[in-house]
């Protein structure tokens, strides 16, 4: 509220109409009201979310699921993989992941002391070709990627609308109805997991069937998995495979330094792989 | 009192605004939004009923496909789920009824997917280079020919 500045001894009246000294008080006046009422409302909606967040609503699964009783987190043994595809072109199934694109996908490392070579054919759908190198190859290996969900998420810190946002259960998911497909998120994800759906605009990433593992089921692309390169599972169940892996194996997780907390780990991971 | 009636033209334009503000966000903020967080709470409930699940497994093939399903579960294919060749039962069933029939691909190339030779397959793996493997033409169901799908081994 900046009226005080007004120079008390000023000449003309200040309601007096007309005049450049009167007008760039009002200015004034009108800004400072306006700056105000912005700052209140940013601090309203501050405490009106604060607020929200503290009342124990009812968990989102009525009684058949619980959110609260599960943290979802996923294991990807690299060594097994033997590039069939079969995980993307069940994901495609299961989700109608529009032509062109994916949510889940295979890549290829072949590598040598001459160099190395990484491929991805439309991210494995039809299996790999064979791939033939300038180079004398050492090791060669598939690697099959998607959402990391990660615990501190790149794409949800930059949604401006709340369209994307991390579950209880730790999935993270995008809202299509309050998306207004800017593909800020896009651009954030370190792991290239998003895309904008080219029908409805918003963006599209992998859900881990969250449609599939709210009903007990295994995501798609694990069901399909001919090697148990990919396993789900739930890091608050203590007999849980997944969560004893962590625990007990050396796992390793994609770009680390970046201090995402991604919540796929990979065994048998190549310090090839980004 | 001119500092007056400046105080209360300035508390009043305050207070329009932010009734202004505070209606417009009333109607423009979803009901559902920061239940749980910064966003539409009942998305998660929409999301959870997105789509009915598709794949389902080699359980549910069993109880219709007997004979197929044993020999699958006793060969080496064991691990490959019947969805993985076929495609996802709600091709064929959906509640709990016959809709469509089931893609069958008999082509070499569906084998080849995981059992040709190429870079980056685990040696361990079983594997061969087509061309040698297949002494005739290598095309269509060749590999039928000589190998069962549900239970490869000759």
């Amino acid at each position: 509220m900046d009226h005080a500045s007004c120079p008390p001894a000023s000449p003309q009246a200040p309601s007096a109409p007309g005049g450049p000294p009167d007008d760039a008080q009002r200015r004034e006046f009108l800004g400072a009201a306006f700056k105000i009422t912005g700052g209140a409302v940013v601090l309203l909606a501050g405490l009106d979310a604060a607020a929200n967040t503290e009342t124990h609503a009812p968990p989102p699964g009525g009684d058949a699921y619980n959110w609260e009783e599960h943290r979802w987190a996923y294991v990807i043994d690299t060594s097994k993989c033997i590039g069939c595809g079969s995980c993307v072109r069940a994901c495609k199934a299961e989700n109608n992941v529009p032509d062109g694109f994916v949510r889940t996908w295979v890549e290829r490392y072949i590598v040598g002391p001459g160099g190395s070579y990484v491929d991805s054919p439309k991210g494995g759908l039809d299996g790999f070709p064979a791939a033939p190198t300038a180079f004398t190859p050492t090791k060669s290996f598939f690697v099959p990627k998607m959402c990391n969900h990660c615990k501190e998420t790149p794409c949800v810190q930059v949604c401006p609308v709340g369209a994307s946002y991390r579950t209880k259960d730790g999935v993270v998911l995008v809202d299509g109805k309050s998306c207004i497909g800017c593909g800020y998120c896009v651009q954030a994800c370190p792991y290239g997991s998003r895309y904008l759906h080219p029908e409805t605009q918003t963006a599209d990433k992998c859900t881990w069937c969250y449609h599939r593992i709210t009903k007990g089921l295994k995501p798609a692309c694990v069901e399909v998995c001919p090697t148990a390169t990919r396993a789900f599972g739930d890091m608050l169940r203590e007999d849980d495979p997944v969560r004893q892996t962590i625990d007990r194996e050396r796992v390793a997780i994609m770009q680390g330094h970046l201090l995402t907390q991604p919540q796929c780990f990979y065994l048998n991971l190549d310090m090839e792989v980004r | 009192m001119e500092h007056g009636r400046h105080v209360f033209r300035i508390t009043l334009v305050v207070i329009v605004g932010l009734t202004a503000v505070l209606i417009g966000r009333g109607f423009l903020v979803p009901k559902s939004h920061g239940i749980f967080g910064a966003y539409r709470a009942d998305n998660v409930a929409e999301q959870m009923k997105a789509r009915s699940p598709a794949h389902h497994g080699p359980a549910s093939c069993a109880p219709c496909h007997k004979a197929k399903s044993e020999a699958r579960a006793a060969g080496s294919h064991k691990t490959v789920s019947c969805e993985v060749c076929h495609g996802p039962l709600l091709l064929h069933v959906a509640d709990g009824k016959v809709t469509g029939k089931m893609p069958v691909d008999k082509a070499f190339t569906l084998c080849a997917r995981c059992h040709r030779r190429i870079q980056g397959r685990p040696e361990k793996f079983p594997q061969v280079v087509l061309e040698q493997h297949v002494t005739t033409r290598l095309e269509g169901a060749v590999c039928l020919e000589c190998h069962d799908a549900h239970s490869p081994k000759l």
